[in-house]
């Protein structure tokens, strides 16, 4: 033993901080962190405790995405909806065994991570401080829902899943690039 | 009459109400929990809070953290006159429409 107090999972205690509001993230962090400590460990043990506390701090996203601008909201259901379609798609394709699907699956996880963080993009520029960021991340996905369009359609089979997920991930990337114009940068500040 | 509470809301200021001077945000969620015999996401109640000061029916103080809080203050709640009003018309406004309603038994229409 080391002898160092537990502590819930450091990247969900990150999260948690970065999604709250200023006037709330200490004192909300600090009630988790006790019942963490003082409440669940003993009672559950580690690994259920800290299934306790990630559930906990997803329960935020709800907060988190009612405080930000109206199209930081429809990016963040766009985000959503893209990640849980690419998601299936993977599973789909396990599923069917459909030929070539391990490259399929790759390309559909690499989307479906792309996708988890752009939900994540407001936190991204809370952590980075900066617009280029956001560009950057607007014209990669942008990039990559065109360049998977374009190979659609021109493949012999067209694949429905991969024109929406294509076409969504587009519509995030202009999405991004209108919450960057409006406001320069404003819609996706720091929640205060 | 101030706006009615809904279930959670009113569970949430009783919460307050009875755990007094110790109503800080996780004894609240402890007590909604009892109160509501099932499991509570944290961020359902803390969303609550904020909602409930935003309309003036609690007030908010903040106190020192603990180490095991990783020295994070502490923030306790109480319920504003306001909060008492609306929870007296909500339980006044819950008590009149159930005033001689008698609903069947189990499983008969």
């Amino acid at each position: 033993m080391s002898g160092q107090a537990p502590t819930p999972p450091r990247w969900a205690e990150v999260l948690l901080e970065r999604l709250l509001p200023d006037h709330t993230r200490e004192t909300v962090a600090g009630d988790l962190r006790e019942e963490y400590v003082d409440g669940m460990l003993p009672l559950r043990g580690r690994a259920r405790a800290r299934l306790w506390y990630v559930r906990q701090v997803v329960s935020f996203v709800p907060w988190f995405a009612k405080e930000g601008s109206p199209m930081g909201k429809i990016l963040l259901l766009v985000s959503l909806f893209t990640l849980a379609c690419a998601c299936w798609l993977a599973f789909m394709e396990t599923l069917l065994r459909h030929p070539g699907y391990a490259e399929r699956i790759g390309v559909a996880l690499a989307i479906a991570l792309i996708c988890a963080a752009t939900i994540l993009v407001r936190m991204l520029h809370v952590g980075f401080r900066g617009e280029r960021w956001l560009w950057a991340g607007a014209a990669v996905l942008i990039g990559l829902g065109g360049q998977a369009f374009f190979r659609n359609a021109r493949a012999a089979h067209f694949e429905g899943f991969v024109f929406v997920i294509s076409l969504l991930l587009v519509l995030q990337g202009v999405l991004m690039l209108a919450t960057l114009g409006r406001s320069g940068g404003a819609s996706v500040r720091p929640l205060s | 009459m101030s706006e009615l509470l809904g279930t959670f809301e009113q569970s949430v200021l009783l919460s307050i109400f009875s755990l007094g001077t110790d109503a800080y945000g996780r004894a609240i969620l402890s007590r909604v929990q009892a109160t509501l015999q099932r499991e509570v996401a944290a961020g359902a109640v803390y969303a609550t809070l904020e909602r409930l000061e935003a309309r003036g029916l609690v007030r908010s103080r903040l106190e020192a953290g603990t180490a095991v809080r990783g020295g994070r203050a502490r923030r306790y709640y109480a319920l504003a006159a306001e909060g008492q009003r609306a929870l007296g018309d909500t339980r006044r406004a819950l008590t009149a429409m159930w005033k001689n309603v008698q609903l069947p038994t189990q499983g008969r229409s």
